[in-house]
């Protein structure tokens, strides 16, 4: 019974959405005070029925009720209770809810902490955000219904995909469902200003720490997808320019692009169209990523879904967003003219200047994603777009974004001269230029040397920021340390990614019982195999014992494991640390007791999550800042 | 408590909820749009000031930056004059909460009903109600009295004929099949179903009757990777073993990445695979290490399979669980000329990595000679 009653607070949810848009619709229509204010209430209550339909599907998955058509397919008896309960969105069906739910929570967030908006503003927002949940409630009950029963039900029932039992998958679904959706709140803003005719101060300013928040947990979902790829698929990779990641990169550049352009149109009233543009661009790439994902074009370990009709529905949702919102733009058009001017040395430009490459970048990305599946559904044939082309098109593009993030702090507003940019900033090119040399005598590797330049770049330059606003009277902003730790999370990354990339080394041997193999001086040795039997698979667990200079610093047990389904699985054993990681993954026996394994010294690859974990906590000590905290008194 | 019972609770909760709000509304936050929008622009002129301290912008450019903020809360005032509408506080009309009320509590129960497509009958109810899932014997129960109401229900004569199957009740199995054939031929999952069924019953042979079943299901759906996967068996069975690998190698393409049954059928592909290129190659069993779990078989042949003509012939052994789907779970190949009386098969000649030999308690174990290296049932 009680999946019938998840299913109807699911409904209810869905009718309750209807009454937040139509309701306070009425009311802002014909001047109701009483309607409009509904919309906070309805939103409340569809939050409520959301949260008793989830409750009750992870009571399924916990209570093994194979009754459930979704629970039998991804959950069994033998799953222990910490995964049957990430289960819930570890398929189709139970993610897409968990999408319903995040959107609604961000909805309650907005209706709680946006206080200082007023309330006409507030509730057009809140109805933009309940006509996409109807969309997403929509394509839950229409397509993808978690609380299908079976006719007939199984004693035992599937396995949730082993790759996803994991520690990565209980947390990164939820914080990039946490990104993608929170790019909902700023397109709301737009929207419910595009439809008011008043593209103001007002959804400016207050759009923006929505829009941080949304970045921060964006950035904090595709680093952990990043470290949980890494430990997790056995390759020792931490990016792959697979098309689903491209998926989620694809709202974060825009959104990157979005926090910037913002921060000059609420400053200096400019960039509105771009802006606009943005928001709108940014949400319905994240409707874009859903559609790529769940629609069955892209087949990885993210794709959960191959049924054509559920595309279609994404793909008609899609047309009708970036349709609709686009030709609200082109009537709003000419609301959104500026005469605030700036000359082309300035920050303004400076920030254009981000914007255009983060664009491009956001381009090419787009083109090496999108291409492949577009010629292949024209029937003019197959191609494969992977790592060289990004390489190849999207680095190149960055540079200059680099190099410009670090002097776009040191130009003023409107009108800047360029002797004295270059006087602030001649000395700190001399240091890291000689830094920059010292590199290049002692190491020959050309992208190392550039990567340390721009690194150097960029932490030098924010650090000098830092210092001379600390100089100055009164404490720095929020949003200033924000950007600080945030622009230097970039640095972190990028020399992390080049020197792993570069200095990194991998190793696919056959190793016999003691043998030992050296690599970048760790000897390790190989002491055998052990069997294994865990809850849910059996499989084989390797013995490997990794010494420095003759003393023995980690023995590393990576294992291969062959889940009841058959699925074979391999877990990588790790000794990590800041400057080094030792990677062991063990493959096949090879008879004769020798085993192939793969071993992988991967220098500095923790800077790649370190970096991603500064520029989100630099997302969210902006959003913090005390300028959002403005108190205006009321009526 | 009644199902019914629970969707009323619910509707009662959201009824009460929404009335509540109506008649009690919230306290709007108590600024509008131009307050908020003057003191936005206050607090820019405020940071423009701060930004001159701070040498973020050049005095010769700060009136400037000061005029346009001025003319943006000025445009800003002008867009406001011309959209904003008067608000009344006019209490809601009883009718009206009513009517949203009964829209609310109607579109639910209305939505739920279509999207159930079955009627919650008081049947239907009771079976919901209970918590326990019913057991394989109740729910043939079930289903048959859902048939004596409704006898024209392919749906429910398909399920009958699964549940049959599965309890080991055969003959019955295929009766019910047959009944829902007759009533809806265009079913591909019965058609598969019947095709399986039919299959085991007559001693694992996919040929006569299941092969036409097997194209009809294609026929409705090419895509069908359980049709595709039967179908296999049948060019097996025909001795067409480049078609089998033709058709699963389409069941493999259709089924989703991570999906489970792909490995199952990689698998087989690869058995498939080596037992064509297996040409005077032919491995036993004898030289292996004898796993915990085998199943021995020791088969007698006949004087004329001694002969000369049978030399390049195989010996196919085939074992299957004694309850259960007809699919062999395991198979051994022998050259004849090799064989020497005894086949030990182990976990490693399992089929699936699902159904592995050692988890069948019974198996029932057939051996054919095939001049190809695959064969149907001749003994057993």
């Amino acid at each position: 019974m009680l999946p019938e009653i998840g299913h109807f607070a699911l409904i209810l949810a869905l009718i309750v959405a209807v009454l937040q848009v139509a309701l306070p619709s009425v009311g802002l229509w014909r001047g109701n005070v009483a309607l409009m204010q509904l919309s906070r209430p309805l939103l409340w209550m569809q939050f409520f029925w959301l949260i008793v339909s989830f409750a009750v599907l992870m009571n399924a998955f916990v209570v093994d009720d194979f009754s459930v058509k979704y629970v039998a397919s991804n959950s069994n008896t033998n799953l222990p209770d910490i995964f049957k309960m990430s289960a819930v969105w570890g398929a189709h069906e139970g993610s897409l809810l968990l999408w319903a739910l995040i959107l609604s929570l961000w909805s309650v967030a907005v209706s709680i902490f946006s206080k200082r908006l007023p309330a006409q503003v507030l509730n057009h927002i809140l109805i933009i955000l309940g006509l996409i949940s109807i969309g997403f409630l929509l394509f839950l009950l229409l397509t993808s219904n978690p609380f299908e029963r079976l006719d007939i039900i199984p004693i035992q029932g599937r396995e949730l995909n082993p790759l996803l039992q994991d520690f990565g998958l209980i947390i990164h679904p939820p914080m990039l469902y946490m990104g993608y959706v929170g790019m909902a709140v700023p397109f709301a803003f737009v929207l419910s200003s595009l439809i008011r005719g008043q593209l103001d101060s007002t959804w400016l300013r207050w759009s923006r720490p929505w829009t941080l928040v949304a970045w921060a947990f964006l950035t904090f979902g595709i680093t952990l997808g990043s470290w949980w790829a890494y430990y997790e698929l056995g390759w020792g990779g931490w990016w792959f320019w697979d098309p689903v990641e491209n998926a989620s990169f694809m709202p974060w550049l825009v959104a990157t692009a979005l926090v910037h352009s913002l921060s000059v149109s609420e400053k200096r009233g400019a960039f509105k169209h771009w802006t606009v543009l943005l928001a709108i661009a940014g949400f319905s790439l994240s409707l874009l990523g859903t559609f790529l994902v769940r629609s069955g074009i892209l087949t990885s370990v993210h794709s959960f879904a191959a049924d054509p009709a559920r595309g279609l529905f994404i793909l008609v949702f899609l047309v009708i967003v970036v349709g609709g919102s686009l030709g609200l733009y082109a009537w709003r058009a000419n609301l959104m003219r500026s005469n605030n001017s700036f000359s082309l040395l300035s920050r303004e430009s400076g920030l254009l200047v981000n914007n255009i490459l983060l664009v491009t970048a956001l381009l090419s990305v787009f083109l090496g994603t999108l291409y492949p599946l577009l010629l292949d559904s024209l029937g003019l044939g197959k191609i494969s777009v992977g790592a060289p082309y990004f390489d190849a098109v999207f680095v190149p593009i960055m540079i200059p974004a680099v190099l410009a993030m670090a002097i776009g702090g040191y130009l003023r507003w409107k009108k800047d001269k360029l002797d004295r940019v270059v006087d602030v900033t001649i000395h700190m090119v001399f240091v890291i230029s000689t830094i920059t040399l010292i590199t290049y005598l002692s190491i020959d590797n050309i992208y190392v040397v550039l990567a340390t330049f721009l690194s150097t770049w960029i932490v030098l330059h924010s650090l000098l920021l830092l210092v001379q606003r600390l100089a100055q009277r009164g404490n720095p902003s929020m949003a200033f340390i924000g950007m600080i730790v945030a622009h230097i999370g970039i640095a972190v990354f990028l020399f992390g990614a080049t020197v792993t990339t570069q200095y990194g080394v991998e190793k696919d041997i056959k190793m016999t019982l003691n043998e030992t193999v050296t690599i970048k001086g760790y000897d390790f040795t190989f002491r055998g195999v052990t069997t294994l039997q865990g809850v849910n698979y059996t499989g084989n667990k390797g013995v490997i014992d990794v010494a420095y200079e003759g003393d023995k610093i980690a023995t590393l047990k990576p294992e291969k494991r062959q889940y009841v389904t058959g699925m074979p699985m391999t877990e990588a054993a790790i000794d990590p640390s800041l400057f080094r990681d030792l990677y062991v993954a063990l493959g096949e026996s090879l008879g004769n007791g020798a085993w192939s394994l793969r071993l992988y010294y991967k220098p500095l690859i923790r800077w790649i999550w370190l970096g991603g974990l500064l520029i989100a906590l630099g997302a969210l000590l902006a959003a913090f800042d005390k300028r959002y905290r403005l108190k205006v008194r009321g009526k | 408590m009644n199902l019914y019972l629970w969707f009323v609770l619910m509707l009662v909760m959201s009824s009460a909820w929404l009335v509540w709000f109506l008649y009690r509304p919230l306290k709007n936050n108590v600024l509008d749009l131009e307050k908020s929008n003057i003191a936005l622009g206050k607090q820019k002129q405020a940071e423009l000031e701060q930004d001159l301290q701070r040498e973020l912008i050049d005095e010769s450019v700060f009136e400037d930056a000061k005029d346009e903020i001025a003319q943006v809360l000025a445009v800003e005032m002008m867009q406001i004059a011309t959209t904003t509408t008067v608000e009344t506080q006019k209490p809601i009309p009883i009718w009206l909460a009513v009517l949203i009320v009964t829209a609310l509590s109607i579109t639910s129960l209305g939505v739920y009903q279509t999207l159930t497509s079955q009627s919650i009958t008081s049947q239907n109810a009771t079976t919901l109600q209970t918590e326990k899932p019913p057991t394989l014997a109740q729910s043939i129960v079930n289903i048959r009295k859902r048939l004596a109401e409704q006898p024209d229900d392919a749906k429910s004569w398909r399920l009958l004929g699964l549940a049959l199957f599965d309890s080991d009740q055969l003959s019955e199995s295929l009766e019910a099949y047959e009944k829902s054939y007759r009533l809806n031929p265009k079913n591909e999952i019965m058609l598969v179903e019947y095709a399986s069924t039919l299959a085991k019953s007559q001693g694992n042979q996919f040929k006569g009757r299941v092969s036409t079943l097997v194209r009809e299901a294609l026929e409705v759906n090419q895509n069908n990777v359980d049709a595709l996967y039967l179908a296999g068996w049948v060019a097996i069975n025909a001795q067409r073993l480049e078609l089998t690998q033709m058709l699963w190698q389409r069941a493999l393409s259709l089924l989703p990445e991570n999906q489970a049954d792909r490995m199952t059928l990689q698998r087989m592909l690869n058995e498939l695979a080596q037992m064509r290129n297996a040409d005077g190659k032919s491995t036993t069993t004898q030289n292996k290490p004898i796993a915990q779990h085998q199943v021995t078989i020791k088969i007698a042949l006949s004087e004329r399979l001694h002969q000369a003509e049978f030399k390049d012939y195989y010996l196919m052994v085939y074992v299957k669980a004694a309850q259960g789907r007809p699919m062999p779970i395991a198979i051994q190949k022998i050259k004849l000329k090799d064989f020497s009386g005894v086949v030990i098969l182990t976990d490693k000649n399992s089929v699936m990595p699902t159904q592995q030999l050692s988890q069948a308690s019974k198996v029932l174990a057939v051996g054919t000679p095939k001049q190809v290296g695959f064969g149907n049932t001749t003994s057993g």
